[in-house]
């Protein structure tokens, strides 16, 4: 330990080996990702189309924004319960915006122009979400609680203004835009997906060269130690619930445009399929390490097993079978890698 | 010391029951325990002393089975013995009564002595054994409590009385007991004492570890006194009185060198009046001057550490006023206190200091993200900027400024911790055990740069449980002592015996030392 000390130690060796693991870490997902598109493109002639292709991609949309919010919360250490309901919510109020109607035919407003109805949804999802951070920091509750109440919440609200069924909209220029294709020379890419890549570029950008994205990953960190340097743990957090539901929104906006219906079932499963898909992407679920390319790879990979199980001819019924086997294996991977498991783990001695 | 003929009447002709031979244990950078020697007879009360970090917490949990020692032998009834979990070691009728105790409150007084033990009757438990043994064990403790209600309805006295029948239903033929007595009242204590004579008489060895001197003496046969994890000397308790035994814990020579640099001392930066904290911080009210190195010493749990939290805005205060260069200022939480100038550097650098998943650039640039921030992003180019220049400033060792600290080693650790606080320019910087866990070679740093911050006219408050860092490098040396200021001393005065004197009270009379603890 002298005075002198060379800062760059072993730079070459350290840092290949560094390098190294990280890449495996970071390309685990994504070698699943591609031996699974791999294997299907062996086996399912089906497949082997960039149009099937693409139409997983627009599968992955909506999910893999609402993934994208997941991670956030995810990444402080958190969880978010409430996104499906938050998806159908914002399909609903923009819906019911759109058409100026509820089910019962009851005029409730005159018909708004998408745009400006899906900017009220947005809002409202955001303010929902920054609703429950709120409670969450102020009343100190568990999130994993008020989130689960504000799914009923949500899913209850969406129920009553649409008596249970569904509010049937019409595309007017804006909505057609949003859910239409781009000409790609023979490809035609999905809207949606576009979007989606979009967000995860800003979400990304945030996460790496904001202020915001730094607390996010010390809350998940250590969340005392964030709290003894000085950040402001209570509004960080407000905020990150806050983005969650702007994020669920938008993927509610994506999937009640694509089913041209406001619907409380619009966002049914969506909150098990982006917490899986965060953690396939190697976001550890206590929060602190991980990123949101990871959770893009989890989402396709979720995409793929179900439209691989399509093109294997697996009956649609054994499909959450499947999708619930994934999330098991995804949590006990988390688990895996941070190498917590008490009957394999090897006592070692603390200092004292 | 009220009855000194009742305590030594045994004969010292009782079997040993225990035997820890060469008993040695290293940690990573730190030889925790070398070499040490102690035993235990049949029903004697064998008392370990020694300041923190002497050892004898890890002596005893290598005893208990917590930690596997590296070298050495334990002999306990006759046999070598090798525990590797605290239930073998339970099992052979070794039980530790912990600082903390280790209970279910809200399960019965019954419920928690057979917790693990429970007596059954083909599926189903049978209570009305259970109960009728309980009861026989309190009534072996002569404790008049019903086994049926619930433990939290019970004060910590009896509390720890439970455990202690726990440890009777175990037929435990050794009972360690490590600071027993730390939240108890004086009533309770003197409760605790008789049992520990009823033991005694039955047979049962007790291993008594207490920071209050006056307590060991009362209660013990023999004392064993730890230093630097090396053993000193064991000595019947007549043979010693509280200065000789204070010499023992103390008295080694500073074969660390403290590179402490006279600098003059400012203005006042921080002053501190009427600080109260409920029973943990009393009316305390100090000055902290630039350039000045303010030593806050006292015992584990004297409320070292409540104090400079509550200065920092980590924890609540009932009470109080704090002035920054002689104006008043607001501190409810640590953002404000960083805001005022005030840095604290936790004794827990790895729990509270750190985000040891983040790199060591995150880490340094954590408290000052905001002024690298224009507009909507962080800079990267001045974030590392910043982060290199401590890296070079520092001499902090690692691969690159994207290493993950938790690779980093404890002194480097600290290091990172500390540019992190001079980052935010501080005027005053707390380091609540500034070396501990560090190797000899960066604690000389850590001084330095300690010397350096003073030089540049910050004022430094340094918590220490060791007294020669405290000797070494206060100006002055504030005292605490159960929540109260004991005392202060000025470098010139200072001694270890002094400041031990302040922190248990030795300096008044005896009487009124207990009296402070049943308030």
């Amino acid at each position: 330990m002298s005075e002198s000390a060379v800062v760059n130690v072993q730079p070459s060796a350290n840092r290949a080996g560094k390098v190294l693991r990280q890449m495996i870490v970071a390309a685990g997902p994504l070698l699943v990702l591609m031996l699974m598109v791999l294997f299907l493109w062996i086996t399912a002639p089906a497949f082997r189309t960039p149009t099937s292709l693409l139409l997983i991609g627009l599968e992955a949309a909506a999910i893999g924004v609402v993934a994208a919010g997941q991670t956030f919360v995810i990444l402080t250490g958190g969880i978010d319960l409430s996104v499906e309901a938050m998806v159908s919510f914002s399909g609903v109020v923009a819906a019911i915006l759109i058409a100026g109607t509820n089910i019962a035919g009851g005029q409730i407003a005159f018909g708004i122009p998408a745009a400006a109805a899906i900017l009220i949804a947005l809002a409202a999802g955001t303010g929902v979400g920054l609703l429950q951070g709120l409670i969450i920091t102020a009343l100190n509750i568990n999130p994993f609680i008020v989130t689960l109440g504000f799914r009923s919440i949500l899913l209850g609200i969406s129920l009553v203004w649409t008596r249970g069924a569904g509010i049937n909209i019409q595309k007017d220029e804006f909505l057609s835009f949003l859910t239409g294709h781009i000409e790609l020379g023979s490809l035609r890419i999905p809207m949606p997906l576009i979007i989606a890549l979009i967000l995860y570029a800003i979400v990304w950008v945030t996460l790496r060269h904001t202020k915001l994205g730094r607390y996010t990953y010390a809350l998940g960190g250590n969340e005392t130690a964030a709290r003894l340097s000085g950040i402001n743990v209570g509004m960080t957090k407000i905020i990150i619930y806050g983005i969650s539901g702007l994020l669920a929104s938008i993927g509610g906006i994506l999937v009640m445009g694509r089913l041209q219906s406001g619907a409380y079932q619009n966002g049914t499963n969506m909150t098990l399929i982006s917490v899986a898909a965060v953690v396939i992407g190697g976001t550890a679920l206590s929060g602190g390490t991980g990123g949101i390319w990871g959770t893009l790879v989890g989402v396709f990979i979720i995409r793929v097993v179900e439209a691989g199980l399509v093109y294997l001819s697996v009956p649609s019924n054994a499909k959450e079978i499947v999708i619930g086997a994934i999330i098991v294996l995804a949590v006990a991977l988390d688990v895996l890698r941070r190498g917590d498991i008490p009957w394999l783990r090897i006592r070692r001695k603390s200092s004292a | 010391m009220s009855q000194p003929d009742l305590k030594h009447t045994h004969s010292p002709e009782q079997p040993i029951l225990l035997e820890m031979r060469g008993i040695t244990i290293e940690f990573p950078g730190v030889l925790a325990l070398d070499n040490v020697n102690f035993d235990v007879r049949r029903g004697e009360v064998h008392a370990l002393v020694g300041e923190n970090g002497a050892g004898k917490s890890t002596l005893m949990k290598i005893l208990s089975g917590v930690y596997v020692r590296d070298a050495g032998e334990v002999i306990f009834k006759g046999q070598p013995v090798f525990f590797t979990t605290p239930r073998q070691a339970q099992l052979a009728g070794i039980t530790t009564i912990y600082q903390e105790l280790n209970q279910v409150p809200q399960l019965s007084v019954t419920e928690n002595i057979f917790l693990g033990s429970e007596i059954e009757r083909g599926l189903l438990v049978n209570w009305p054994e259970m109960h009728r043994q309980a009861r026989e064990l309190l009534a072996k403790l002569h404790l008049d409590i019903d086994p049926r209600q619930p433990l939290s309805r019970l004060g910590v006295g009896q509390q720890q009385m439970v455990e202690v029948a726990k440890a009777l239903h175990h037929r435990a033929d050794l009972i360690i007991m490590d600071e027993p007595t730390s939240a108890l009242s004086l009533r309770e204590i003197e409760d605790l004492f008789a049992i520990i004579r009823e033991l005694k008489a039955q047979g049962v060895s007790i291993i008594y570890i207490s920071h209050h001197l006056e307590e060991t003496f009362e209660v013990s046969d023999r004392i064993t006194v730890l230093r630097d994890g090396r053993h000193i000397t064991t000595q019947p308790t007549r043979a010693l009185n509280v200065d000789s035994l204070i010499r023992y814990m103390v008295g080694r020579d500073l074969s660390e060198k403290f590179p402490k640099e006279e600098v003059p001392r400012g203005r006042e930066v921080l002053r501190v009046e009427n600080l109260n904290r409920g029973d943990r911080l009393k009316d305390i009210s100090f000055s902290a001057y630039a350039g000045e190195v303010l030593g806050i010493a006292g015992l584990v749990g004297a409320g070292r550490t409540e104090l400079v939290r509550a200065i920092f805005g980590a924890d609540p205060i009932d009470s109080g006023q704090f002035y920054i260069d002689g104006s008043p200022v607001t501190i409810h939480n640590p953002r404000d206190a960083i805001r005022c100038g005030i840095g604290l550097l936790t004794e827990d650098r790895k729990q509270q200091g750190l985000i040891l998943k983040m790199s060591t650039r995150e880490n340094i640039t954590m408290t000052v993200l905001k002024r690298l921030t224009r507009g909507l992003f962080t800079s990267r180019r001045r974030e590392t900027a910043l982060a290199q220049q401590y890296i070079d400033s520092m001499a902090i060792k690692a691969s690159s400024q994207n290493q993950l600290v938790m690779n980093l080693s404890g002194g480097t650790q600290q290091k990172v911790v500390l540019s992190k606080w001079m980052a935010t320019e501080p005027r005053v910087l707390v380091f609540d055990e500034p070396t501990r866990g560090i190797d000899v070679g960066a604690k000389v740093e850590i001084y330095k740069l300690i010397n350096q911050l003073a030089r540049q006219g910050v004022a430094i408050l340094m918590v220490s449980s060791e007294l020669p860092e405290i000797l070494g490098m206060s100006d002055r040396i504030m005292v605490i002592r159960e929540g109260r200021i004991g005392g202060f001393l000025d470098r010139a005065e200072a001694t270890e015996e002094k400041i031990m004197e302040y922190a248990t009270g030795a300096d008044r009379a005896v009487p009124e030392a207990a009296s402070v603890m049943s308030e």
